[in-house]
């Protein structure tokens, strides 16, 4: 029934686009009003019925999110605890997934396993200790109490995926290396690194997407407007009766952009790492 | 240059398989040794415990004189082709070459000139710039093997490097392989499963099975002299017809089918072991080229059979018959697809390309007496 | 035919030890463990010590003084006081209907969605970069989003309703209406990630399956039914795995979205461990609230063990 031909406009027009267009506007429509959303005036956005076009236009969302609500802070906040996070677990997550998908430790099988178990653990069964101690090594507030945090709870399933990565290259590549006299770190550098990039880029671009979402243990160890990344700081915009939606959108039109354009850019890798699990298996 | 040498070396995995039995192998300076056998037979293990690439569970390996059990693989002086070649494919023709130089920080101006050297002995020079994906099959091999000997080890060691390259290019790189390895002299083990390219190539060639060694001797005599049934099937091709067959009181015939086999006393006085089996059953080995012609044009022995097919080329015809004798078949040496249709009783003969012998008809072959070989069916051993 | 043996003879002699790890391969395991080190220990300091931690606060009494807290003594009292609140039960409950409601449709729409966009003839790239646009969006926006959508005076939902005369509903402010409003929400974010999984999975099913049950004779249904489902399996397993064990985490959605009100009507076990330990600080109830949500989850863990040991993969059977 996939071969079957369609001619004429039952070409363009069949159940199967009709219900693909509907898919589009389930996904889209919302993210259309946030997007005009951030460009109406306080007083366009309230009104009813709703304005499908932002007319009159205005960028002063914009500059009272960064102005009024720092949101410049948060921005920069959460950019530095993702990147440094990210790059964290991808050095981390490269040694140890080369380790476990390579070399002949014993019982590899038990930590992988425990692994993905801790990957889908709920942080809400670790906060309240981890909140402890973090007041008590003076961390709260800090950008190391989210960037440790946020490597070791992304660190498993960057582990898992490079691991998958590194067993799809050719043994015999390492073997020749080690035969010629290449030690561990160098073939991991100058031989497997270059042939796992692709892994690279998947891995980081979900620890990535998990580090600039991430809302409870931001919420929970950043209480000053200094430490708080981009979750928080949105979800604190305006006060217990008014939410200044204008605003709020105008931030989160900022906030998507960059983690869309890399997940724009990399979406081959997103794909394939979002199914590397299903496709090993 | 060194010589290798394995002495009861053992390969157990921790799943309790049994991947090498006690093999114990000596291979001389400059040797062009090949292990050959079917696949699961250990050849392959063998040749990585050599590499320091398997642990040896027992049994002692030397390279030279030095004991090498527990030397990692880069301080064992070896190089090693594989069967993918696993060139790396973010680097050049001449960074793949050069790798194993530059880890050893040698000199940038001395490594290209002997990058530059290994290319020309291999006819890469002008590839050295491309990436091994933009190369063909036979390049890709040809850079593998440049990886080795721009190293200048002193023992090669090769898995089954040109199975990967279709027939024609294979039988093209299989002489420029000797070549290479003649021409630098370098002792070299050499893994194969298939007997055709064991038997050109090698100074000597070791056939294993189920991880024994049947055989080891240079290809000649294996063909000439195999020491048991198994040597015999699958060295050659077409393969040697193995006849159940029982000897005569006396020992001066054997009985194959309802057939009768007269022996000459030069086979006779050469297997003079025969005269034990007298009475008893055995197997009966004749190669298709023992079967030379009409029994008509020939005195001695013969061999009536049923035509099943003629194949002419030319040189030669291959005579597809049957006999009324049960074919036998040692496990492993035979491809598995090929077994019923052996199972009949039918052989194949290298026959005169001007006898007159036609499908559908019987015919009587000349036997080559001499070339007969004779096997213990219970041992499998050769009988002398 | 007479197989003839040429091993039986020789195998009699002494097996040499099993599997001896001769320097070099005890050597790589060292690098190994060398190198899995630093990323173990980060795991460990995070996670292990916080969890056992957990553990401990959760049978403790802990009595909170000026600048600390002191764990005294060993109680079952955190959990008979959660077995006895109705709050908690309440919330157990509602993890558990909102994971198991929320993963159905997601999955029957993540995969009608994934059939259409294989089929899609055109725009089929497009379609999946806008997929991937709320899989990576910060779910607080996300919360934001509905929030405003979901509007009583001025939302666009209101609008909606109102143009198909189904009236002016309130969503956020009835139980039921908030409890369907966050899971739409969700289903909104997640969907496509179950979308792509399930996409992958097709795009992986081999061809000829389907030219042989056309061949057959077999309908689209009875295709879909029969081939394409039995197929897809192990996918979808991954895909609900993934999905049940996060949502059984929910926290962010109802703290901005309801907060988890109204009255405690969206209250999930994170929302409700949270409330207990860092706005009444009861430390004790609420480590118990964690340990036992993490209980669940282990739970869950173990139910689809089998699924992670086809993960691990064959090399280590």
């Amino acid at each position: 029934m996939r071969t079957r031909k369609r001619t004429g406009w039952r070409r363009i027009v069949n159940g199967v686009n009709i219900a693909g267009l509907i898919s589009v506007l389930f996904i889209a429509l919302p993210l259309y009003w946030m997007t005009i959303g951030s460009f109406e005036t306080p007083a366009n956005l309230a009104s009813s019925p709703p304005q499908w076009f932002p007319v009159p236009g205005t960028t002063a969302n914009y500059s009272t999110a960064f102005s009024q609500y720092h949101f410049w802070i948060f921005f920069r906040n959460s950019l530095i605890v993702t990147i440094i996070a990210t790059a964290l677990v991808l050095a981390l997550g490269t040694l140890a997934g080369y380790a476990l998908g390579r070399t002949p430790m014993r019982g590899k099988f038990s930590l992988l396993v425990v692994l993905l178990m801790i990957s889908v653990f709920p942080e809400i069964a670790i906060i309240a200790p981890l909140y402890l101690l973090m007041r008590e090594i003076g961390w709260l507030n800090s950008y190391q109490a989210l960037i440790l945090p946020y490597t070791a709870f992304n660190l498993p399933f960057a582990i898992w995926i490079l691991r998958n990565y590194f067993l799809g290259i050719p043994k015999e590549m390492e073997e020749t290396g080690r035969i010629d006299g290449a030690g561990p770190l160098r073939t991991m550098w100058s031989i497997v690194l270059p042939q796992a990039l692709p892994g690279l880029f998947t891995a980081g671009i979900f620890c990535f997407t998990a580090c600039w979402t991430e809302f409870l243990m931001a919420l929970t160890f950043n209480a000053q407007t200094n430490f708080q990344t981009i979750p928080v700081g949105i979800a604190t915009f305006g006060t217990q009766d008014i939410t200044p939606f204008p605003t709020i959108f105008a931030a989160s039109v900022v906030a998507v952009i960059p983690i869309g354009i890399l997940v724009f850019i990399f979406r081959k890798f997103v794909i394939s790492g979002l199914t590397s699990g299903a496709v090993k298996g | 240059m060194a010589t290798v040498s394995l002495e009861q070396v053992n390969k157990v995995y921790p799943n309790g398989f049994h991947a090498v039995h006690d093999l114990s192998l000596d291979i001389a300076d400059g040797e062009f040794m090949v292990l050959v056998g079917p696949s699961g037979c250990g050849k392959t293990t063998a040749l990585r415990m050599v590499a320091g690439l398997e642990d040896i569970s027992s049994g002692t390996l030397k390279i030279g004189t030095r004991t090498v059990n527990d030397v990692t693989p880069k301080d064992r002086d070896i190089a090693m082709v594989f069967q993918n070649y696993a060139l790396y494919p973010h680097m050049t023709v001449a960074e793949n070459i050069g790798f194993a130089l530059k880890l050893r920080k040698m000199p940038k101006t001395d490594i290209e000139a002997r990058v530059k050297e290994t290319a020309e002995i291999l006819g890469l020079t002008e590839w050295l710039n491309r990436k091994p994906g933009q190369l063909s099959g036979g390049q890709r091999q040809r850079v593998a093997m440049g990886r080795a000997i721009v190293r200048e080890p002193s023992v090669f060691l090769m898995d089954e490097p040109l199975s990967n390259l279709d027939a024609k290019l294979r039988v093209q790189m299989r002489a420029e392989v000797s070549r290479i390895q003649r021409r630098i002299n370098v002792s070299t083990i050499y893994v194969t499963h298939d007997q055709i390219e064991a038997m050109t190539m090698g100074d000597r060639v070791a056939v294993m099975r189920a991880g024994l060694l049947q055989q080891c001797d240079n290809p000649q005599v294996l063909y000439d002299h195999p020491d048991n049934l198994f040597v015999a099937a699958f060295i050659g091709s077409p393969a040697m017809n193995l006849y159940e067959a029982s000897v005569t009181e006396g020992a001066a015939a054997v009985r194959v089918g309802s057939q009768q086999i007269d022996l000459p006393a030069s086979v006779t006085t050469a297997h003079s072991g025969l005269a034990a089996f007298a009475g008893k059953r055995i197997v009966l080995g004749l190669r298709p080229e023992h079967l030379p012609a009409s029994g008509d044009a020939r005195p001695g022995p013969t061999l009536t059979g049923d035509v099943d097919l003629v194949e002419a080329l030319g040189s030669e015809l291959m005579v597809h018959f049957t006999i009324d004798a049960k074919r036998v078949q040692a496990e492993g040496a035979h491809d598995p697809d090929a077994e019923d249709v052996a199972a009949a009783g039918e052989g194949v003969a290298r026959v005169d390309p001007r006898a007159p012998v036609k499908a559908g008809e019987r015919f009587t072959f000349a036997i080559d007496a001499d070339g007969m070989q004779f096997f213990d069916p219970e041992t499998g051993l050769a009988i002398w | 035919m007479a197989a003839i043996s040429t091993t039986a003879e020789r195998t009699t002699a002494a097996a040499p030890p099993r599997g001896r790890r001769d320097a070099n391969t005890k050597k790589l395991a060292r690098i190994g463990w060398g190198f899995s080190a630093p990323a173990l220990l980060v795991i460990a300091a995070v996670t292990i010590f916080p969890i056992v931690y957990s553990v401990i606060m959760s049978v403790s009494n802990v009595q909170l003084s000026g600048n600390g807290f002191a764990l005294n003594g060993i109680t079952g009292g955190n959990y008979s006081v959660l077995v006895h609140a109705a709050v908690w039960r309440y919330a157990v409950i509602f993890t558990i209907v909102y994971t198991l409601i929320t993963v159905i449709v997601e999955l029957v729409i993540g995969t009608c969605i994934a059939l259409v966009l294989e089929r899609l003839t055109a725009g089929r790239g497009w379609l999946m970069a806008l997929l991937l646009i709320p899989w990576s969006m910060i779910t607080v926006i996300n919360a934001e989003l509905y929030g405003y959508i979901y509007n009583g005076t001025y939302g666009v939902y209101q609008y909606l309703t109102g143009l198909v005369g189904l009236g002016h509903p309130v969503i956020l402010g009835t139980p039921t209406g908030a409890i369907a409003g966050m899971m739409v929400a969700d289903i909104w974010k997640t969907t496509p990630f179950v979308a792509i999984i399930v996409l992958a999975g097709l795009v992986m099913l081999p061809g000829d399956v389907y030219e042989a049950a056309e061949m057959d004779g077999a309908s689209g249904w009875t295709t879909f039914w029969r081939i394409t489902l039995p197929l897809l399996r192990p996918t979808i397993a991954l895909a609900v795995m993934f999905r049940v064990l996060q949502a059984f985490g929910l926290f962010d959605l109802p703290y901005v979205l309801t907060g988890g009100g109204p009255g405690y009507s969206t209250n999930s076990l994170a929302i409700l461990g949270y409330f207990a330990m860092f706005k009444n600080l009861d430390f004790g109830p609420g480590a118990a609230v964690a340990t036992s949500t993490a209980a669940l989850v282990l739970l869950g863990c173990l139910a689809s063990l089998r699924v992670f040991r086809v993960q691990v993969g064959k090399e280590n059977a």
